[in-house]
């Protein structure tokens, strides 16, 4: 190492330099030569809301230049309206467009917005449904469906510990190639839930699909990390890695939790939830199975009780958060990145089972875990079904 | 143990940078102005109060947009007068044809119109039967245009299969016939588009024995497909929607009222006309003396003019618009103001004035 420290820092800095006298001379001189194409407007409709003799709807400039929203309509039929905070709308820039509008419950409305240039654009709502009032009934009935669908059947789950705590090392490691099954599949779960998401309420521009793929992997990266130290700071205390591996499942899916918390919140708030009963029913029984995957890699350690709440806890209290954020305020891109987060951490965990099975186990049988994996998949196939 | 504490590091550097960047998406959505509430009145009649602005086809800074409804709707055009050696009398019109305009066609929306004389629609030309139409026509327009006028007349006259370059001129001439309600618009390929954008206008040839007094009007029926959809986004009669919804249109009660009215709309195959608190005799294209009919309701296909007589026996606030409401709600919807009859006829035609 003979460069000094200043020409490392030049180094360093230069590119960086260059590169922004690159975007300014793009930005600036070059402009107008580079002008070519045709620039197109985009107004996103990202939330309709029918309120008392009103609809809302949040729109967003998602396209590459400022526009002004100067008419609003309802099916295609101008209606006088109000937009806040005003109809010049900046790149990404949100403005809450009130129609005042004597809607019937229930009915199919198509709300559009056109601007400067004449070019409309909507979205549809298959039933109109009363947006629901923020108020103390409506945070308890939201955190009741998040403790339905996130502690109660966690907890159920749970409850399979002494059953799989019996059982010889095969089966045991049957039970856990059973709970890889489980999370490959609620990973898979997750993303695709969150492609949905992106599809229908996230704008083009965010680029949904690899916003999913990078918090994916960067969450898988960011658990891989942590997991390493956790690990580590178990060989110096008396934590036992089977509870280590418990804790970071729970963890995993304490985050698919409240993603699915707060897609579940924003269905019941966006009024989407036509058969809510058959859909918390569906989420608690394919949810009961998490319990169970926390529970298999406790049984090789003694757990107290209490711990195993804990665990319990950690995996199914996001979802009542996620509900309360989901059921006030509905982000499609942070419910996406909290999904693709879940789904990432899961995936993380199933490589710490694997690993864990193959220290464990002198020979690691192929037909258990082969068996496991694909029972795992299966069972949480049909649990989906229901749904 | 240093690398695994720096790569530690390196993945709560990784989640910041993940955390700052999402936030990127979210921080301009926030609201920060709160002002006290303003009051509008819209041109549904709802009452709005808002912090931010009102969107409604009624202009609420009070310019006037770029085509004035009031003006067109009595204003025609009946060319430079000569009369020749035989005693026909030769009236001389001068029509420009341009496509690079953007016309306020409802107040915020700004349309790229294909204009005659600098407007949609373009002058209403108006002669009495015999006369000789003289009609000179240049192209400014990037694209060729021409004049098709429904009538009688010469093929060569008939704007259909010359059309006119940029820069070109051409001179049309033909003797004003029938009697009636006529229209002209740009034939060039493909119309529908020369059309939507515009190039159309009315032209009257009046009988040589004049028409009863009236108060006079000339309503064109027409639309614009602004996203270029198909389907129009703005309908109206005298290309503003609205307007006379919010400017209503000043007549007497027990005055004789006469209305040139043309359909031009594109898109939509039919178009209609509904009276509210009278009816109306009615004269399809205008070439018959005699009325067709009494009716309050009047069904319009494409090109379909229709001359209206009536007057109102009682004062006040009277619609007129599509029965089709999706055209009413889209800009097609008007109204009289019908005033007690002082029994002053200043706003009658002067056939005399004419010639």
């Amino acid at each position: 190492m003979t460069s000094s420290k200043p020409v490392l820092a030049i180094s360093a800095i230069a590119p960086i330099v260059l590169l922004i006298i690159m975007i300014a001379f793009l930005l600036g001189p070059a402009s107008s030569f580079l002008q070519f194409g045709v620039v197109l407007p985009e107004v996103s409709i990202e939330k309709i809301e029918f309120i008392e003799n009103e609809i809302q709807a949040t729109v967003r400039n998602t396209g590459p230049i400022d526009v002004d929203v100067v008419l609003a309509d309802v099916n295609d039929r101008i209606q006088p309206a109000a937009i806040e905070p005003d109809i010049s709308l900046k790149r990404f820039e949100t403005a809450l467009v009130r129609i005042p509008f004597d809607w019937n419950e229930g009915q199919p409305y198509e709300i559009g917005v056109t601007i400067s240039d004449g070019t409309r654009f909507a979205k549809g709502i298959d039933a109109a449904f009363p947006a629901l009032e923020p108020n103390v009934d409506l945070f308890v009935f939201l955190g009741m469906i998040g403790f339905l669908i996130g502690v109660v059947p966690i907890m159920i789950g749970l409850l399979w510990y002494p059953f799989i705590k019996k059982l010889g090392k095969n089966t045991f490691n049957f039970f856990l190639a059973f709970t890889m099954g489980l999370l490959v599949f609620l990973g898979i779960d997750a993303v695709i839930e969150a492609s949905e998401i992106s599809e229908n309420h996230l704008s083009s521009i965010f680029n949904g699909e690899l916003l999913i793929a990078t918090v994916v992997i960067l969450s898988f990266l960011a658990l891989y990390g942590i997991g390493k130290q956790l690990t580590k700071k178990i060989e110096f205390s008396k934590l036992s890695q089977g509870l280590a591996i418990s804790l970071m499942i729970a963890i995993g899916i304490g985050f698919h939790n409240l993603g699915e918390g707060l897609a579940v919140g924003a269905a019941i708030a966006l009024g989407e939830v036509a058969l809510s009963t058959f859909l918390i029913v569906g989420f608690a029984t394919h949810n009961t199975t998490e319990g169970l995957a926390i529970a298999a890699p406790l049984t090789k350690s003694k757990a107290k009780i209490f711990k195993m709440i804990g665990l319990g806890l950690i995996a199914g209290v996001p979802a009542i958060f996620g509900c309360w954020v989901g059921g006030f305020s509905f982000s499609p891109l942070f419910t996406l990145i909290f999904l693709a987060i879940g789904a990432g951490a899961i995936f993380q965990v199933v490589l710490s089972i694997f690993q864990y099975m193959k220290e464990k186990s002198d020979i690691l049988s192929n037909t258990s875990l082969f068996a496991g994996v694909s029972a795992g998949l299966i069972v949480m196939y049909l649990t989906s079904v229901i749904i | 143990m240093q690398s695994t504490i720096q790569s530690t590091k390196m993945f709560y550097i990784l989640i910041g940078i993940v955390a700052v960047s999402s936030l990127y998406f979210v921080v301009p959505g926030v609201i920060v102005a709160e002002e006290s509430p303003r009051t509008f009145l819209t041109h549904t009649g709802l009452v709005i109060q808002t912090t931010g602005d009102v969107i409604d086809p009624i202009g609420y800074d009070g310019e006037a947009l770029d085509f004035d409804p009031d003006k067109f709707m009595k204003e025609f055009d009946y060319g430079e007068v000569t009369v020749l050696d035989d005693g026909t009398i030769l009236r001389e019109y001068y029509i420009t044809a341009r496509d690079d305009q953007i016309m306020e066609v409802s107040p915020g929306v700004f349309y790229n119109v294909w204009t005659f004389n600098d407007s949609v629609p373009g002058p209403t030309i108006r002669a009495t039967e015999g006369d000789l139409v003289r009609i000179h026509f240049t192209n400014e327009g990037s694209k060729p245009h021409s004049l098709h006028f429904h009538g009688i007349h010469k093929a060569e006259m008939d704007g259909v299969f010359e059309s006119i370059g940029t820069g070109g001129q051409f001179t049309y001439e033909f003797y004003a016939e029938p009697v009636g309600l006529h229209l002209y618009h740009c034939h060039v390929h493909p119309v529908e588009e020369h059309i939507n954008h515009g190039l159309y206008g009315a032209y009257i040839v009046d009988p040589k024995e004049p028409r009863e007094p009236a108060d006079e009007f000339v309503f064109v029926l027409n639309g614009f497909d602004t996203d270029f959809d198909g389907e129009n986004n703005f309908y109206a009669a005298n290309t503003i929607p609205f307007y006379y919804q919010h400017h209503p249109i000043e007549i007497n009660a027990n005055q004789n009222i006469r209305a040139y009215v043309v359909n031009i709309l594109e898109f939509d195959a039919v178009n209609n006309f509904h009276l509210h608190g009278t009816l109306f005799h009615h004269y399809p294209a205008g070439t018959d003396t005699v009325p067709s009919g009494y009716n309050d309701m009047l069904t319009m296909s494409q090109g379909d003019r229709q001359i209206l007589e009536f007057n109102y026996k009682y004062p006040g606030l009277y619609m007129f618009h599509a029965h089709n409401t999706e055209f009413s709600e889209k800009g097609w919807v008007s109204s009289f103001l019908v005033k007690e009859n002082t029994g002053n006829f200043d706003t009658q035609v002067e056939y005399d004035d004419i010639i």
